[in-house]
């Protein structure tokens, strides 16, 4: 087979059938921000059942669970057969429930209903002889274009790369035109030949190889699609690179690259295959392959129907698990009390319900409230006299101003950039010694004994919390001295405090200010862990909130800023100081920030805080205890805070902590709504008082930003679960880092791997993150809820395609109503 | 050249050197049997802690008093300190894997098999007699075979352990073949005697055979070129068990070999395999290894290259530095293989400082002829080149190697930057080769050292090491120029010599196929999308 003279333009509808392959990829962050994405963020404007039969059809993906785990769910009481009638009468379909009913029924290891995925040319090519054996064609190609994805994108791991200035396309066909890997039937020198006949553009290659593999045009977009799944790990590192280039307003195009040598790897491996399966059942094979594509509705149809039911049990568990919570938020006291001595703003973070809920207990005198962790600034961080900048706000948004760190009076700047210079400059001096081919042999016979005492240190148990690496190259000295500073402080005060108030605002914070307020961001304190930035804060670009709370309080402690604010009316009482901090997620430990700064006569208030801080740490520590194995501790704080503290520093802790697992609600609502439930983790929290805000801006952010963060944060934990092969990194103890920060292989290689791995959702006996898409509960008045969702696509999208449930607390009663096509309808 | 005496090993000795392998023999039993995963660990570090107390006295003991040898067991200087080394790999691998798999539905089996393996390779290195070693060596490739099969689910996983499985069984084969001709020619199985026999007179062509063959089985199960694909893609095994490959069993072909030194030295066509397969998988490997894109690939590669490099100074007769080759590699491996994970946090520290620009190529001449003539003249200074002795060729060699690997640090140490950047880089170019001195002198206290090469073996070894640095510094200065170009393709396929041999093994004795493995989350492809029709 041979493709014809290409022509100068490919026909726009294979343009626009490109397009919509590249989109339906999320993008996925590189390790070191490592933050959360929901795979399906694509397919976010069809409805979610549709999706699913169609990801089931073109890739072999489900979203929900084997219904045996389901049938455990039944048999566990979580998942009542009350719960599947509401559900499905709610749906208008109750003949739906009796065949839900008769699943649940089944033994509980009954095997699932087969269903049936579209071909690629490699499944084809596997119905015959595999390439070696132990090997399939598909894994071969899926190896080779990774192997080669990762050199081209490589900046850290590799010294000697392939030409990487050149666009995916060509640097691939170049390097399997120069491979010999590959046993063709027709020889190397036809498949180079084959390789240089194809136009240079990608995108002309690929109209030209969807005619020479007479793909149907009916199957086009399908088919495209499914071979983008099947690099789905590599196709979604270019679809991040196309995401960070179109934030900044410029553009990415190696997703097409990348199509395009998936197509040929097809193209390849169906001409090369025909030359020998020449007879009437080789051809005959082929030409139902190729008429497959026209009828890919039909499979997606099949898979539907079938599923149908999967979706009323996922639909009815979540339902069962909004109404352990319904009762409880209808029931809360929310009167308000006055006066706290603390106000507490942490991160709607899972895990910081779990603090907050212990500090509020261990004192009244502290008043907590949520709020996106970044502290809504639109910052990137510059660590002083470093040459790396990173963001430190959510993925969804481009940083608009720089941070970085001003030095206490007294310090140099200069001074500290040149120190870092030449310590940092030394270090890879030495790292070159130990990587370079010709030094290797006498790095390992100088220095390789000294490698046995850090298998010693690094093997014993210790307790001291390693220090911030974005420090390294400094003294502690001149560590200690460094400030995160927002230099438009300086330079436009008025503009600052604008900010300062737009922030103040999100937060309901603009009276009644406590004499101490606690920014209190977070992070995480894993060792010799891959995924360690998954486990900081996502809305601070995958880092800890430090930068963020301290840039803050700098902010807003500024006397000129509060000037301009107090215009601006809102007046900040010279009694009150913000104090930033850091909630350690792994430890429960809360760090304190700039506390040299506090104004005189508070010592007593921030020691008095500083207890609190601790003892709640004690409290949340037991209450973790169990969920880390060290249930035996629980009632010994100090034994418990020094196991907890040796975890954290284990390098071979593949569980350090639990992250984000078991999130299932978001609850958008004054804390008093929530103050006397105990929410286990599970939930993200908002703080959001109605009242205040008359034209619906906060709302309005808060259901465009962290609401999708949460539904990002709820899908990557789902899809991870559900099927980990494709959305989740797999077995940890296999994990294999690429690129030094690209993402991790799973083994020797395979697709780069996105997600969660297995040991970040099961303990190895039970599932930690049951997979329950978001219930999101709001508390505000219908209408404006209903206008925000008319005119915002993305939050209609999540709503009405049900990737996320949306229910909404009456304010006067406390009642709660979902949202449904049909208008708002009570809860079931 | 010197000939290590043996006196007949006490009662007492031969006990402590058994002990690590008893200890862990036993807790292979106890955690076979234990009741719970948390009892068989509880074993498992038990044995562990045994292990490292025996090893460490097992130094101590040797320390103070001689070599001694028993009809099956030996306690001499490497085998002493290899026992040690292992006892202390494993003491750190079996810490580390506890928590690192836990939740495994097979972590059971994991500690049995892991127990058994470190059981297997202290017996190898306390072995005097020839089939014991042996069968210990046979015993450690199947024990391990076990854990390179752990994810026995994973296509990859099973394929690459029977390449290895193959290639091991070939090298067992080799050392039976040893058997035979070193019991006909020399009528005994005991290695202290098959050495004392072997300098006592011309070698009998039975030995010759005898000692080729070992030499085989090390390159075989040393993973050097074409028969190092599995040891690259043995990835697919737990990471601890990596560390304890890498650090513990990779290289006990090298051990092996020390413990036959003298007649290596004496059969001239086993120092020329060594030196031409050690010296070119050493090159070839280390240039594979700056094209490779994963960290633990990336390692891999490295171990392939410095197994070469360790065997092809088993060729030069050097054994002192092969020893201290084998047990340095073996803690930097472990390190970095159970620190792996740490890779992102390495390139996040990187960032934080630019890039220097390339170094130019005169920059590149001036600092390699400083750090030659100066290495060269610490070397006589210190008194390693004294111009008569006939041994000094052979070191000129390796001073050399030392020089140009200097060259890095050389390079940054006159790079923009203030003198406090200087003076750490030159202190350290200055300290290294000096340290490299000093451990020389202490590995030549504990293992003589045997005797030259032919001078076209070393000849081609200063070559092979010259056009490693070459068109290693060619690639630096320019990255994308013809020559590298022109090279990256085949670096980057490790020369395609894998896929033939794969090609060549598979196709005679084909890959078994993956077994199913219990999953904790679901295998929805498995379960529901079992195959892929044609609508």
């Amino acid at each position: 087979m041979t493709i014809a003279a290409a022509p100068q333009t490919q026909p726009l509808a294979i343009t626009a059938h490109i397009a919509a392959a590249c989109d339906r990829i999320a993008p996925t962050w590189p390790l070191d921000q490592f933050i959360a994405v929901n795979p399906y963020w694509g397919w976010r404007g069809s409805p979610v059942a549709d999706a699913a039969a169609t990801l089931g059809a073109l890739a072999g993906t489900s979203l929900t669970m084997p219904r045996s785990w389901f049938r455990s769910e039944h048999a566990a009481g979580r998942l009542a057969i009350e719960h599947i009638d509401a559900f499905a009468t709610s749906l208008g379909d109750p003949t739906l429930a009796e065949a839900a009913c008769a699943v649940l029924q089944q033994p509980i290891d009954q095997a699932q209903p087969v269903l049936h995925t579209m071909a690629l040319a490699t499944g084809v090519r596997d119905l015959g002889g595999p390439p070696q054996p132990g090997q399939t064609w598909a894994d071969l190609v899926t190896h080779q274009i990774s192997q080669h994805c990762a050199a081209h994108f490589d900046g850290w791991q590799g010294s000697w790369h392939p030409t990487q200035n050149v666009d995916l396309f060509s640097g691939w066909r170049a390097q399997l035109s120069a491979s010999h890997g590959v046993k063709w039937r027709h020889g190397a020198g036809w498949a180079r030949a084959q390789i240089a006949s194809l136009p240079v553009q990608p995108e002309v290659t690929i109209a030209e190889l969807l005619k020479a593999l007479d793909i149907p045009a009916a199957g086009h977009e399908s088919y495209l699609t499914a071979l983008l799944l099947s690099v789905n790990g590599w196709a979604a590192w270019c679809a991040y690179r196309r995401w960070q280039a179109r934030l900044v307003d410029a553009d990415d195009d190696a997703i097409i690259g990348l199509l395009a040598i998936r197509i040929t790897w097809e193209w390849l491996l169906r001409t090369d295959a025909e030359a020998r399966d020449d007879g009437a059942d080789g051809t005959a094979v082929w030409t139902r392959w190729t008429h497959s594509w026209a009828h890919a509705q039909d499979a997606v149809d099949a898979i539907a129907i079938e599923q149908r039911v999967d979706w009323i049990l996922q639909g009815a568990l979540e339902q069962a698990y909004q109404g352990t919570l319904i009762s409880a938020l209808t029931d809360a006291d929310t009167a308000p009390s006055q006066g706290p001595a603390v106000q507490a703003a942490f991160c709607i973070d899972v895990r910081s319900e779990v603090f907050r809920r212990a500090l509020e207990a261990t004192t009244p005198n502290v008043h907590t409230r949520g709020f996106a962790g970044f502290f809504g600034l639109p910052i990137s961080y510059t660590p002083a006299g470093s040459a790396l900048t990173r963001p430190q706000l959510p993925g969804l948004l481009a940083p608009a101003m720089n941070v970085t760190e001003a030095t206490a009076p007294g310090a140099e700047l200069d001074d500290m950039t040149n120190e870092r210079a030449a310590t940092l400059g030394n270090r890879r001096a030495w790292s070159l010694f130990r990587s370079a081919p010709s030094s290797v042999f006498s790095f390992v016979e100088s220095m390789g004994l000294l490698y046995g005492p850090k298998l010693v240190k690094d093997s014993l148990a210790h307790t001291e919390a390693p220090a911030k690496w974005e420090n390294d190259g400094l003294s502690a000295e001149s560590a200690a001295r460094l400030r995160p500073h927002m230099s438009i402080a300086d330079g436009d005060p008025a503009a600052a405090a604008g900010i300062a108030k737009r922030v103040l605002n999100a937060m309901g914070l603009t009276d009644g200010f406590a004499p101490l307020v606690l920014i209190c961001g977070h992070g995480s304190q894993t060792a010799n862990n891959p995924h360690a930035a998954g486990l900081d804060c996502g809305a601070c670009g995958g880092q800890t909130g430090e930068v963020n709370a301290r840039a803050l309080a700098d902010l807003l402690n500024s006397s000129v800023v509060r000037g301009h604010l107090a215009a601006m009316d809102v007046v900040v009482p010279a009694t009150t100081w913000f104090v930033p901090a850091l909630h350690n997620t792994t430890t429960d430990e809360v760090q304190l920030f700039d506390t040299d700064l506090l104004p005189e006569g508070t010592s007593a208030q921030l020691r008095q805080l500083q207890q609190w801080l601790t003892n709640a740490g004690d409290r949340a520590r037991a209450e973790r205890a169990a969920s880390l194995d060290l249930g035996e501790y629980a009632e010994h704080s100090e034994l418990l805070k020094q196991a907890v503290l040796e975890r954290a520093n284990d390098w071979s802790q593949v569980r350090p902590e639990w992250g984000l697992a078991g999130n299932a609600a978001f609850i958008v609502a004054p804390r008093a709504r929530t103050r006397h439930m105990n929410l286990g983790g599970r939930s993200f929290l908002h703080d959001y008082d109605w009242q205040l805000d008359n034209d619906l801006s906060v709302l309005t952010l808060i259901m465009t930003a962290p609401m999708v963060v949460t539904n990002w944060i709820n899908m990557q934990y789902h899809a991870s679960t559900v099927d980990n092969r494709r959305y989740g990194s797999g077995n940890k103890v296999l994990h294999n880092v690429v690129g030094g920060r690209l993402g991790v292989f799973e083994g020797n290689g395979g697709d780069l791997r996105l997600g969660l791995a297995m040991q970040s959702l099961h303990d190895g006996h039970s599932l930690r993150h049951p997979p329950l898409r978001l219930s999101v509960f709001v508390e505000a008045p219908r209408a404006g809820i209903d206008s925000i969702i008319s005119q915002h696509a993305v939050v209609h999208d999540l709503v009405a395609n049900s990737w996320l449930h949306l229910l909404r607390i009456e304010p006067t009663t406390g009642e709660v109503e979902q949202w449904t096509p049909d208008g708002w309808q009570p809860h079931r | 050249m010197s000939v290590t005496i043996f006196t007949a090993l006490p009662l007492w000795h031969s006990f402590l050197l058994l002990v690590p392998a008893v200890a862990a023999l036993v807790a292979v039993v106890a955690a076979r049997r234990a009741t719970s995963v948390a009892a068989a660990w509880r074993y498992g570090r038990a044995a562990s802690v045994v292990m490292l107390v025996a090893g460490g006295a097992g130094l101590v003991a040797r320390a103070s008093t001689s070599n001694s040898a028993g009809m099956l067991l030996r306690a001499d200087t490497e085998g002493t300190i290899m026992l040690a080394l292992v006892s202390f790999v494993g003491w750190v691998v079996i810490r580390y894997s506890q928590s690192y798999l836990a939740g495994d539905p097979h972590e059971q089996r994991y500690i049995s098999q892991l127990l058994a393996t470190l059981a297997a390779v202290a017996v190898v290195v306390v072995a005097n007699h020839l089939v014991l070693l042996t069968m210990a060596w046979a015993a450690t490739s199947l024990a391990l075979h076990g854990l390179l099969t752990f994810f026995g689910d994973r296509p990859v996983a099973v394929a690459v352990a029977h390449k290895k499985f193959i290639l091991a069984r070939c090298a067992d084969l080799c050392m039976l073949g040893a058997v035979v001709a070193f019991g006909t020619s020399f009528g005994t199985l005991r290695i202290d005697q098959i050495t004392a026999e072997a300098v006592a007179a011309a070698l009998p062509m039975g030995a010759r055979i005898g000692i080729v063959l070992v030499v085989l089985a090390a390159l075989l199960k040393c993973a050097q070129l074409p028969f190092h694909g599995w040891l690259i893609q043995v990835m697919e095994a737990p990471t601890p068990v990596s560390a304890l490959l890498h650090a513990g069993v990779v290289n006990l072909g090298g051990f092996v070999l020390l413990r036959f030194a003298p007649v290596v030295d004496r059969a001239v066509e086993t120092r020329a395999l060594l030196i031409i397969v050690g010296t070119t998988t050493a090159v070839i490997a280390a240039l594979v290894m700056t094209t490779r894109v994963s960290i633990k690939v990336s390692l891999a590669w490295s171990t392939c290259a410095q197994m070469g490099f360790m065997l092809m100074q088993c060729g030069l007769g050097i054994w002192e530095m092969a020893l201290l080759h084998l047990v340095a590699h073996s803690l930097y491996k472990a390190h970095a293989f159970l620190g792996a994970g740490g890779a992102v946090r390495q390139t996040q520290r990187k960032q934080l400082v630019a890039k220097p620009p390339a170094p130019t190529g005169a920059s590149i001449l001036v600092d390699t002829t400083v750090v030659v003539a100066g290495t060269y003249a610490a070397g006589w200074a210190w008194g390693k080149l004294p111009f008569a002795d006939p041994p000094s060729a052979t070191v000129w060699l390796l001073v050399g190697i030392v020089a140009v690997s200097l060259v890095p640090l050389a390079s940054a140490a006159h790079s923009p930057g203030g003198r406090r950047t200087r003076l750490p880089l030159i202190a350290g170019t200055i300290a290294i080769p000096l340290a490299y001195f000093a451990l020389h002198d202490v590995a030549g206290q504990l293992v003589p050292h045997g005797q030259a090469a032919s001078p076209a073996l070393l000849v081609f070894v200063a070559i092979a090491f010259a056009l490693l640095f070459t068109i290693h510094t060619l690639c630096v200065l320019v990255p994308y120029g013809g020559l590298s170009a022109r090279l990256y393709p085949w670096m980057y396929g490790g020369l395609f010599l894998d896929e033939a041999f794969t090609r060549v093994a598979f196709a005679v004795w084909p890959p078994p196929a993956p077994r199913s493995r219990p999953s904790a989350l679901p295998n929805i492809a498995a379960a529901a999308f079992p195959d892929r029709t044609l609508a």
